[in-house]
């Protein structure tokens, strides 16, 4: 590689870069839908349509993004998702 | 069946049979049991980093049931164990504190009602404060999860697979009907029965926390 170019691969990586991280909620059998519900109310102050509107998401889609923000504050979050039963995994926001 | 009922202070009050209330201390007891084994792993390696809540282990725990209570953050194995090496001990100490909270509140607290007493008989009145209702939410949904392991519903795998979502779905609804015609001498039912049942507690506490 020549000094002073930049390959379309590290463009790339550079955008990935800006893009925000994310606070995944992956679908469980066992956590009661209303749980789910009540957790993302109490957690993350979110109203009760929002929070039955991402509870519905998980449930049917397999998944549901619930929260975006900087790496540290999403790690934050899967971490009290995870104190309180539910299935989080932090990441790059997903592609459009 | 003891249901949670809210009080006019916000509070909320349950009054669970001698038998209902054993079932819950011999859980909380045991999840309380499984939340320690491994956690002092690290203390033998390193004191200091034991003292101040970071692991030396990055890999998931063994048992099933500890994988699902303490979940990888990342889909990534080694950022997930990065993570794990910070988190997992605080993660243990929080899951712990929910079941001393359940355990604690249903252990005897008069002459009345001890662990002698017969356990069809007798009964305990306990009172939830409404500050503590997410952590009796949580420590009921822990002892949910570990049954679940156990009885084989839902996932034990340490990452989610969106994939296989459908059929994992499918095969769960086997795994009710599986037990809902299970023979009732079959031991798994009594436990099928325990992991409705807590479901059914932590619905009504929801409900109750709904009317307030």
């Amino acid at each position: 590689m020549a000094l002073g170019t930049i390959t379309e691969s590290e463009i790339e990586t550079d955008l990935r870069a800006d893009r925000p991280w994310v606070c995944v909620v992956w679908d469980d059998p066992v956590n009661l839908m209303s749980y789910v519900t009540h957790v993302f109310m109490v957690l993350f102050g979110y109203s009760k349509e929002r929070a039955t509107e991402l509870m519905l998401k998980v449930h049917n889609e397999g998944k549901a993004v619930v929260t975006s923000g900087t790496r540290e504050e999403m790690e934050r979050d899967v971490q009290r998702l995870h104190e309180y039963g539910l299935w989080a995994t932090v990441q790059r926001e997903i592609e459009p | 069946m003891s249901s949670f009922h809210p009080l006019d202070n916000g509070d909320f009050s349950i009054t669970f049979t001698s038998q209902e209330a054993h079932v819950l201390i011999n859980l909380t007891e045991q999840l309380l049991e499984l939340l320690a084994d491994g956690d002092g792993q690290s203390h033998q390696v390193d004191p200091l980093l034991h003292l101040v809540g970071i692991s030396n282990s990055e890999a998931p725990p063994e048992d099933p049931v500890l994988r699902r209570l303490l979940p990888n953050a990342y889909e990534d194995e080694q950022a997930a164990g990065e993570f794990r090496r910070y988190t997992e001990h605080g993660l243990r100490e929080k899951k712990k504190a929910h079941a001393i909270l359940i355990y604690e509140a249903l252990l005897p607290q008069d002459e009345d009602w001890n662990g002698d007493t017969p356990l069809d008989k007798g009964s305990i009145q306990i009172t939830v404060p409404m500050s503590d209702s997410l952590a009796w939410l949580g420590g009921l949904n822990d002892l949910r999860l570990a049954l679940a392991v156990r009885l084989g519903i839902g996932s034990d795998k340490g990452t989610p697979h969106v994939e296989g979502a459908v059929s994992e779905k499918m095969q769960d609804a086997d795994v009710h009907k599986k037990y809902e015609l299970m023979l009732e001498s079959d031991p798994m039912k009594a436990v099928y029965a325990v992991y409705s049942w807590i479901g059914w507690l932590q619905q009504s506490l929801l409900e109750a926390l709904e009317g307030q």
